[in-house]
């Protein structure tokens, strides 16, 4: 591995947020929502970050971005001009060179594109700040961005609200696209969107990777969806990350309790695959009040004395394989089974 | 309406509902939306059926409509929901004959078919215990003593594995994680042993492991208790692993009916087919996913012919286009249905 294609390196990124109480707003406690993570991205690779709700997944992409001020910890971005640089310690001037490079894709296409702008000004505004485009250049920028993601162009004085859900997603991916950016962060980009259009901006998401090569932080829930279109997957639990490895590794020969549990758990699309393992009991931990030691030795059926007392850290157990479980080496977990290549076939065409 | 029910007959199997024609339309400033267009399907006494679609397609209203919970702005406009409480009963009843607000329909609803709703927050009252919101229908439709009711309301929540069940019964919904007030929204529903329960999305809103937990609650349930389930979703691998029977909804019609190992492995209709082929399957799918084209219509706007022939990869240009096409069968014996000509 050469350090070179090293995209992106967080180094115990922690993102607390205060809990505020009573008449003079004093500080009662901290939900520690992203509490000491690390992990890296390489150029043009996907990474996803699979967690439930609560476990700190969301906040992780954005405090990356500052869009949530971090609250401690490293985030080396490796910008094609500036060379590497700690976004966390970059000033106002700074951080303008960066962004162009550094870009994200809400999960909500409702909420978040500007209802009142058009799509043109929407998919436009990142060229105009940036001062890359103006006049004709920009509206054949934009048309040209609509057009890589499926919009036809003469849709571009229109308002979002014109548009389905699907077609907004494209349009958020336009704006993302528009400064060709190194990372995009992804932020639950398809769960608000239906299975057949799912599929869609899946795809497209894939073509524009291989078209321009840029890294995706794929931020999402569904496990299916993960395991389509990362490369390496991290899992988060709580705010830490308890497991990454390359892909089928997490899937096939997980290492951590917790990725085990969440692989049982999901319904698997195959009638004939009626399993009833193992189900996790309980419910997530809150980040306000973690429990001690390993936050999920409680729900854990290997625990062990240790495992309440003591935090595992994340280690590389070999091939870039990290888990954080004091028994990772030795305790043998079971994946996921793949389900069976179902041939579909559609009936043939014919005319009247 | 009322002097035809003896002479329905309900086929070979019992069923608890027949759903025959189901027209429901919403007049709104906007226009008029067909929400359904003639929906039929029945479901098989103790049996789990899954409706299955993509957002507005009519699944919910599908639901809504039998417990006659439909807004007023929402018309029936045509069909039949006949219900029948016990397999010996003779003739069923149309639900549509009575008012929503009639005596007899508020006597069904909440104790002979109930409901479970997506969110579990917004559909609990947020100023009652929990115990109390479950003794409100057993108070209504069982019994009239009040420590009777309360005995009934821990009892229920225990069967729906509730750890410390008085503790629970004393608390408001604010205080319950969103697994918890799901369980709290399946005990309510089944605090009277309703002959039929109508799950809309009941996990949709929870984490995978937290589903995981529902759905073996409710499979675990439905065996021990035999009530039927009308199970609304949109989650193939859900219905794959909960639903004895699917019907596969698109714009206000079923467009297949299958046993759900069929819907699976021998899908006929396009849009299942399209459907299937767009999930990621795990360990199998790299690379492109099939994916439908286009989106769902604009709900005001009205399809000639076949609903999906404009996103339809095989449809007949001249036949789809302007005939709907006749619900055919495909196995007599199994029950499986579709709507398309390709398969007629």
């Amino acid at each position: 591995m050469t350090t070179d294609d090293m995209l992106l390196e967080v180094r115990g990124l922690k993102k607390h947020f205060p809990i505020r109480t009573g008449l003079m707003r004093r500080v009662t406690g901290m939900v520690k929502a992203v509490d000491g993570i690390n992990f890296h991205i390489r150029k043009g690779e996907t990474l996803g970050l699979v967690g439930e709700s609560g476990c700190g997944k969301s906040t992780a992409g954005r405090a990356i971005l500052r869009l949530h001020e971090p609250t401690a910890g490293e985030v080396i971005f490796n910008d094609p001009v500036l060379g590497k640089i700690d976004v966390t310690q970059a000033d106002r001037e700074t951080m303008m060179k960066l962004r162009p490079n550094m870009q994200i894709i809400f999960q909500d296409p409702f909420t978040s594109l500007n209802p009142r702008l058009t799509v043109g000004q929407i998919v436009g505004e990142p060229l105009e700040i940036q001062h890359r485009a103006k006049g004709t250049e920009l509206s054949d920028r934009v048309a040209e961005l609509l057009q890589e993601v499926g919009i036809r162009p003469e849709n571009m004085t229109r308002y979002p609200h014109a548009f389905s859900g699907g077609q907004r997603q494209r349009i958020g991916i336009a704006r993302a696209l528009a400064l060709n950016p190194s990372l995009i962060i992804c932020d639950e980009p398809v769960s608000a969107l239906d299975v057949s259009i799912q599929a869609q901006v899946l795809n497209l998401l894939d073509e524009l990777q291989a078209k321009y090569g840029m890294a995706y932080l794929f931020v999402g829930h569904d496990l299916s969806v993960i395991e389509h279109i990362s490369d390496r997957v991290a899992v988060m639990y709580v705010g830490y990350i308890v497991e990454m490895a390359k892909t089928d590794k997490l899937y096939f020969s997980p290492k951590h309790p917790y990725t085990e549990a969440l692989l049982n758990a999901i319904p698997k699309a195959d009638p004939r695959l009626r399993t009833r393992p193992e189900r996790l009991q309980g419910d997530v931990p809150s980040p306000a009040n973690p429990p001690s030691g390993c936050y999920f030795h409680p729900r854990c059926r290997y625990a062990k004395d240790i495992c309440s007392v003591e935090r595992p850290p994340l280690t590389d157990i070999g091939d870039e394989h990290f888990v954080a479980c004091h028994f990772a080496r030795e305790l043998s977990l079971t994946g996921v089974q793949p389900l069976s290549d179902i041939k579909l076939q559609m009936p043939p065409a014919r005319s009247v | 309406m009322t002097t035809e029910s003896p002479s329905i007959n309900l086929t070979s199997h019992d069923d608890v509902v027949r759903v025959e024609d189901l027209k429901v339309s919403f007049y709104t400033q906007l226009g008029v939306v067909r929400a359904l267009n003639g929906v039929s399907f029945n479901i098989p006494r103790g049996r789990v059926l899954g409706i299955v679609g993509e957002s507005g397609c009519g699944k919910s209203i599908t639901g809504l409509s039998i417990m006659q919970l439909v807004v007023a702005a929402g018309r029936t406009e045509g069909g039949r929901i006949l219900f029948r409480e016990d397999a010996g009963q003779e003739p069923p009843v149309n639900i549509l004959d009575y008012g929503k607000n009639s005596p007899e329909m508020r006597k069904i609803r909440g104790n002979n078919i109930s409901m479970i709703f997506q969110e579990p927050m917004s559909s609990l009252n947020p100023c009652y215990t929990v115990g109390n919101q479950i003794e409100e229908a057993i108070l209504l439709h069982q019994t009239n003593d009040k420590t009777e009711a309360h005995k009934r309301a821990v009892e229920v929540l225990t069967k729906v594995g509730m750890p410390n069940p008085s503790r629970i019964a004393g608390s408001y919904p604010h205080e319950l994680s969103g697994g918890m007030r799901q369980r709290a929204m399946i005990a309510m529903a089944l605090s009277c042993n309703p002959t039929l329960l109508i799950a809309d999305e009941p996990t949709t809103a929870l984490d995978v492991t937290t589903e995981a937990q529902i759905l073996d609650l409710m499979r675990g349930l439905q065996s021990e208790i035999g009530t039927s389930i009308m199970f609304i979703t949109h989650n193939m691998g859900v219905v794959a692993q909960m639903c004895d029977e699917v019907a596969v909804m698109y714009m206000g019609r079923v467009v297949e009916r299958a046993t759900v190992d069929d819907i699976f492995y021998e899908p006929r209709h396009p849009y299942t087919i399209s459907l299937l082929q767009s999930i990621p399957r795990l360990g199998r799918t790299k690379g492109r996913l099939a994916s439908i084209e286009g989106s769902v219509p604009d709900p005001y706007s009205t399809t000639p012919g076949c609903s999906f022939h404009p996103r339809c990869p095989v449809a007949i240009k001249g036949l789809c286009d302007t005939i709907v096409p006749e619900e055919t069968i495909v196995d007599a014996a199994k029950g499986h249905t579709v709507r398309c000509h390709l398969n007629s």
